[in-house]
């Protein structure tokens, strides 16, 4: 069990949403950013969908009432009992030790994952808090929470290499699929849409991101559509011409013509993107998007395999760059 | 034509069954989308039926998008199954704090407040869809006579239980939650429970007729359903 002991921001129980319940109108919810909050898993020997802690901003101070090993991940100072320790790097906790995690220095979003999970009792398939709902809730000091099945697969040490930790820019460009409703925007607002440069403000969250900037025309069809479904990443435009992007608490549908769709790997850079921060959009096809994300999966799959002791790291030269690959490990006799 | 394919974004593809609200069109909609998800194909991660639309998401891990389309084309004879009518009526209070924007909505189409609740609380409405938030139903039929655009910033916080128009549509918000309707009444019913099986009180096919209480009766109804004053 953990007690979380000073509680300074936003903090929620998730894994990677709730599927299947989106046409009973249920959002998805989950983690903000997958992959931060998958290499935090990775870290201590869990699975994908573990339930793990995640916080904006500012971490928690966290107090151990038993054994056990965790990894924080996030661009972030993190003190263990006062001694400064990294993050990207699980470590054992022992029953009463004081785990304390700083400011982001980047980044919107910080993980906190412990061997095994954290247990909870799933509502409709999963453990992910939806506030709105009132699935789960928000944290605060004094909450205790149960870890998982305490069968340690978790090792202490682990560290994530240094290619693979995570950057989260102040000035992002994210790509994006036009559509499904480009034909509700004049061909001066797509342009406008791609060549501008936008500011996440201070009304955004879970939900989405609303983004400040020059204002996007719409066609004579107008802002409003006949309501209709709400893919992640989806970017709306209402009348007052100023995008939104759905990210992971967003309704399951909705009214508002989109212009277009963050790809999937782009995800992650749109929601550590902080209110005053910048992004601007580029267009891809459906199938450049689908290769990024192939190409993603393949490497989040080395990198667990490696975290596990699978697979072993090592470096190439690729003409000027220096590139991570991986070989299998051979098994001793 | 239609049925016509689009992708939204690389994990999802809208099969899109006509331009505007009708029956028709949405039973069409249900019974492609029951019969998608019976089949469960294994990079199918779930399917979203709406008024004129099937938004099927899927895992492109695992199909890309230029499969998908041909994948999905058997599927798309499917045809509805005869429904039966259950009427699920829903007590509401007009205008008031309850429901702000009735106003807006009788002086934007030239009514009374009277004339905007007796309008809206005539026909048996439809369900064509639940969506939006959990429990939010999409209700057709609306009297073209109350039709009122949308906000032009949506409210950050509209109240669990409040009922409103927005174009040609109407509904209630089952859940507190930010949104860009005219509110013009709220019900004390609790529409959406986790716990419960349903989760939802209405299901995506049944009808629903809107019956106007006084505050009194509200307040009744709320502390039954709620547990709670409100």
């Amino acid at each position: 069990m953990i007690e979380l002991v000073n509680v300074p921001s936003l903090i929620t129980v998730q894994d990677l949403g709730r599927r299947k319940y989106q046409s009973f109108g249920v959002p998805v919810s989950g983690v903000m950013d997958e992959v931060s909050a998958r290499l935090a898993n990775y870290l201590v020997g869990n699975e994908d969908n573990t339930p793990l802690l995640e916080f904006v901003l500012k971490g928690p101070t966290i107090k151990f009432h038993s054994s056990t090993v965790f990894a924080v991940g996030g661009d972030v100072e993190v003190k263990l009992n006062g001694q400064p320790i990294k993050a990207w790097r699980s470590y054992w906790a022992k029953r009463g030790d004081i785990l304390e995690i700083g400011t982001l220095k980047s980044g919107m979003y910080g993980y906190i994952a412990f061997a095994g999970g954290i247990a909870c009792e799933p509502i409709l398939g999963s453990c992910s808090t939806y506030l709105r709902a009132k699935f789960g809730k928000a944290l605060s000091s004094e909450d205790k929470l149960k870890l998982g099945y305490a069968i340690l697969t978790g090792k202490e040490g682990k560290q994530l290499p240094k290619e693979f930790v995570p950057k989260y820019e102040k000035e992002n460009i994210v790509r994006v699929t036009l559509g499904p409703q480009e034909e509700h925007f004049t061909k001066r607002g797509i342009e406008t849409f791609l060549t501008s440069e936008y500011t996440v403000t201070s009304e955004s969250d879970r939900m989405g991101y609303r983004l400040e900037g020059p204002k996007i025309e719409h066609s004579d069809k107008g802002a409003d559509i006949i309501t209709d479904a709400i893919p992640l990443g989806s970017i709306q435009v209402p009348k007052n011409g100023k995008p939104i992007i759905m990210l992971a608490d967003r309704q399951t549908t909705g009214g508002y013509a989109k212009i277009g769709v963050v790809t999937r790997v782009d995800i992650p850079r749109v929601a550590q993107t902080r209110p005053n921060e910048k992004i601007r959009f580029r267009t891809v096809s459906v199938e450049e998007a689908q290769d990024a994300l192939r190409k993603r999966e393949q490497m989040m799959k080395a990198v667990k395999l490696f975290l596990k002791g699978e697979l072993r790291a090592y470096k190439l030269r690729v003409s000027e760059e220096e590139v991570i690959a991986f070989t299998k490990v051979e098994k001793k006799k | 034509m239609f049925p016509k394919f689009k992708p939204a974004g690389d994990s999802a593809i809208a099969i899109i069954f006509g331009s505007e609200i009708s029956e028709e069109i949405n039973k069409k909609v249900h019974a492609v989308a029951e019969t998608i998800e019976h089949t469960s194909p294994e990079w199918l991660v779930e399917v979203v039926p709406t008024y004129t639309s099937v938004y099927v998401y899927y895992d492109p891990i695992k199909i890309s998008y230029s499969e998908i389309a041909e994948v999905l084309k058997p599927f798309l004879s499917a045809e509805p199954k005869k429904e039966e009518k259950r009427i699920v009526k829903i007590p509401v209070v007009y205008g008031g704090s309850f429901g702000p924007d009735i106003e807006f909505v009788a002086q934007y189409n030239n009514l009374t407040i009277d004339e905007v609740i007796e309008i809206h609380s005539k026909p048996l409405y439809r369900v064509y869809m639940l969506g939006f938030l959990p429990g939010f139903a999409y209700l057709g039929g609306m009297d073209d006579r109350i039709a009122t655009p949308r906000l032009e910033k949506p409210r950050l916080k509209v109240p669990a239980g409040s009922v409103g128009i927005a174009g040609k549509q109407t509904g209630w918000y089952a859940i507190e939650s930010p949104g860009g309707w005219r509110l013009i009444g709220r019900t004390p019913l609790k529409t959406f429970d986790p716990r419960k099986k349903p989760p939802s009180i209405v299901k995506a096919g049944d009808y629903v007729k809107f019956v106007p209480i006084s505050e009194e009766e509200f307040q009744e109804i709320y502390k039954d359903e709620w547990g709670e004053e409100r």
